[in-house]
């Protein structure tokens, strides 16, 4: 039973088809990317899939529950990292983790949050309030929040945004450690490099429809890299427009 | 930034919606014309404009409070709002000017959303009643000249207040010692402190001092221009990362509620650190202690300035607080942004009745700590009983409307013709029932009390049904836009 279904997805806001008959299959233990430019509707699929945002039409099933009807089943057992690093303005570092570990009901809270903050090497700024943090730091803590309570499906939107690249390795190494124990990633990311090295299915949207999905193998033949598929798929016009 | 100003609102209500109001306001003055000469059987028209002016004056107050806000949208310019003040991050344009352009925008903005069209109203409604044109033009000129000096004032106090904590107390008890003086004392006039209403009293259909109306208009150009040119002078931003440690609150926070279990008990804890931490508590006090101070004010002026006996008791006054105690929800919902929400396992629904409890706890201290006071100052301690019940259910079903109505937009969904209208008819019926019983209490105490218990029963009951409705309201919306 795939672990994401997401099946003729239309989403319109006001007549702007963000989404148009979107269809998604996501089996356990694939790390799925979704790409596509900007606008094309990548963090609207991602808030569809995660039950912050109805679709118009279409059916989404997250790991066995209907989204539309049971939004807080599914966030109750999923991580969100949303694209826009936005903690709460006042709470410290450590606070924070400690409130998402509350709400979502954790035991061994101390112990998680040592964890986290150890991982994100967060633990000197754990007294530091969010509005005083780098954008950086935020990322770290919006990470370190999704992955606290061990879910077995994560959604991503841009994670590897605001890391210097010791991190960004850090968090790479993390995933596919994360994956080969029976995860499951959802990802949007515009970095290409790193989710061609980590993504086994792939999908790419464009003005709201997916123009191309497969594993990796099928979508890069002939030793094409993602970044040349993408353009070739989606960057047509705008690259013929620079030219 | 007028254009920003208006999408901001209009991106919640819708542009039509939001279009509407200022016809609303209209349509609402013209009938005000049309039955002001009735009125005039029971008010003067002297104590008519005083109303007006101070309700303008408190209207230019509450608009003026950008220079807080300003540092809240800078504070949270990573998230999804994004607004003009941060240019002077990226353009080459000082703090000092944005915020002098903030200052004209919302002077442009208010002026044209509720005074124009109110003056028009009063046009229209003269080809019925045949009022004078040039004496609806100098109100017009007056109740502007009033609001910009409620707009420099609540500029600069709160420029004072992002500098200094300790001056802005100094300013806050300066502006209530002047409005002491005039209230209390009787040791200055009203228009020592907002000239225009000076103005508004030496033209006609008043007087017709020329001189005088000049020297007030003066005075309160000046007045204005003084108060703009020291908040110029006085802005400053103070953002940027700091490296102060904080104390671990939440948790011990989250031990002093245990009444509360599970998801509430943790949201309401950090509705109490952010409520610490942003140094909100201090802005509510004062929002929500002014408006009762004008109140108390207007009232000794009626009583005593005017020599009208009109019987305000204890009752009347806790009625009015729970009226004005709703101010505490909507700064609730302006601590911070609630995006982050949106990737746990809570609702819409369930943070605003955590809002809704962090509210009465707030509120019931504050306003039962009021109402005793009135009460002993009054000489009516025999009503305080009543007072107190009259006051927790007001609030009770005040917090309910606006929670109902607003959800966690309050300031928003008020710009919205259809919202505010329930808004009013659902606030404006029991005002007016609880304040004809209150004054009823002295002729016929069981007559009275009969009323006020079928009054206060029904808000009760409407409490129940509007608390109950949340759910289906705004079970479906999201955290984010």
């Amino acid at each position: 039973m795939p672990i994401i279904e997401a099946k003729s997805i239309v989403k319109d806001f006001g007549g702007m088809k963000a989404l148009n008959d979107v269809t998604i299959i996501v089996e356990k233990g694939d790390f799925f990317g979704f790409f596509g430019p900007n606008g094309a509707g990548k963090t609207t699929l991602i808030r569809i899939l995660t039950g912050q945002l109805e679709p118009t039409t279409g059916t989404v099933q997250v790991l066995g529950v209907d989204v539309v009807k049971s939004p807080m089943k599914v966030k109750e057992v999923i991580g969100i990292v949303p694209e826009v690093e936005s903690p709460p303005t006042y709470l410290t570092a450590h606070e924070y983790l400690y409130f998402v570990a509350k709400v979502r009901n954790l035991d061994k809270v101390d112990d998680r949050i040592e964890e986290w903050l150890s991982f994100f090497d967060l633990e000197s700024k754990k007294g530091t309030i969010c509005k005083d943090m780098s954008k950086g730091m935020r990322q770290k803590l919006m990470l370190a929040s999704a992955f606290m309570h061990e879910p077995e499906l994560l959604f991503l939107d841009e994670p590897f945004i605001n890391l210097d690249p010791i991190y960004q390795k850090i968090l790479r190494d993390y995933l596919e450690e994360y994956v080969g124990k029976g995860g499951t990633v959802f990802m949007c990311s515009h970095i290409l490099e790193i989710a061609e090295r980590l993504c086994n299915r792939l999908a790419i949207v464009n003005l709201g429809r997916v123009v191309a999905q497969g594993t990796k193998e099928d979508l890069l033949r002939n030793g094409e890299s993602l970044e040349r598929v993408f353009l070739r798929t989606v960057g047509g016009e705008a690259l013929r427009r620079r030219s | 930034m007028l254009k920003e100003e208006f999408r901001t609102h209009a991106s919640y209500s819708g542009q039509e919606r939001f279009l509407t109001f200022p016809v609303f306001v209209f349509f609402l003055a013209t009938i005000f014309g049309m039955t002001l000469e009735s009125m005039l059987e029971r008010m003067t028209l002297t104590e008519m404009a005083f109303m007006t002016h101070m309700s303008v004056f408190v209207y230019g107050l509450s608009v003026g409070t950008f220079g807080l806000m300003g540092k809240q949208y800078l504070e949270r310019r990573y998230g999804r709002s994004n607004f003009l003040v941060a240019m002077p991050y990226l353009l080459p344009i000082s703090f000092r000017k944005t915020f002098l352009g903030i200052y004209v925008r919302d002077a442009i903005f208010y002026v044209c959303l509720l005074l124009i069209p109110a003056t028009m109203g009063l046009v229209l409604s003269s080809w019925y009643t045949g009022y004078s044109l040039t004496s609806i033009g100098l109100f017009f000129a007056s109740i502007m000249l009033t609001f910009m000096v409620g707009l420099s004032l609540s500029f600069f106090a709160s420029v004072v207040f992002i500098r200094s904590v300790k001056w802005f107390m100094v300013v806050t008890f300066a502006v209530i010692a002047a409005f002491v003086a005039y209230g209390v004392l009787g040791v200055i006039g009203i228009e020592t402190i907002i000239p225009s209403m000076g103005l508004q009293l030496s033209v006609r259909p008043f007087e017709a001092d020329a001189g005088m109306a000049i020297v007030y208009a003066a005075a309160a150009v000046a007045e204005v221009v003084v108060l703009t040119a020291l908040s110029y002078y006085l802005v400053e931003i103070r953002i940027g990362i700091t490296s102060r440690q904080y104390e671990d609150l939440l948790p011990s926070y989250r031990a002093r509620v245990p009444v509360l279990k599970g998801l509430y008990r943790t949201l309401v804890a950090k509705e109490f650190v952010d409520l610490r931490r942003s140094g909100t508590i201090a802005k509510m006090f004062f929002s929500f202690v002014l408006p009762l101070l004008f109140l108390s004010l207007t009232v000794w002026f009626v009583n005593y300035g005017l020599s009208i006996p009109v019987g305000f008791n204890s009752v009347f006054y806790a009625a009015m607080v729970g009226f004005v105690s709703t101010l505490m929800y909507s700064w609730l919902n302006n601590i911070d942004l609630v995006e982050y929400y949106s990737m746990l396992p809570v609702t819409v629904p369930q943070l605003i009745r955590v809002r809704m409890g962090v509210f009465l706890v707030l509120t019931l201290g504050i306003s039962a700590f009021f109402v005793i006071a009135i009460s002993a100052v009054n000489g009516d301690l025999e009503l305080l009983w009543l007072a107190l019940v009259v006051m927790f259910v007001t609030s009770l079903y005040m917090v309910a409307v606006t929670a109902y109505l607003t959800g966690l937009k309050t300031n928003t969904f008020l710009f919205d013709t259809s919202v505010l209208g329930k808004f009013s008819v659902m606030s404006f019926l029991p005002d007016v029932g609880l304040t004809i019983l209150s004054f009823s209490l002295v002729e016929d105490w069981y007559f009275a009390v009969t009323g006020l218990a079928l009054v206060l029963g029904s808000m009760l009951i409407t409490t129940w049904i509007l608390y109950r409705g949340i759910d289906a309201k705004w079970s479906k919306t999201a955290f984010s836009d």
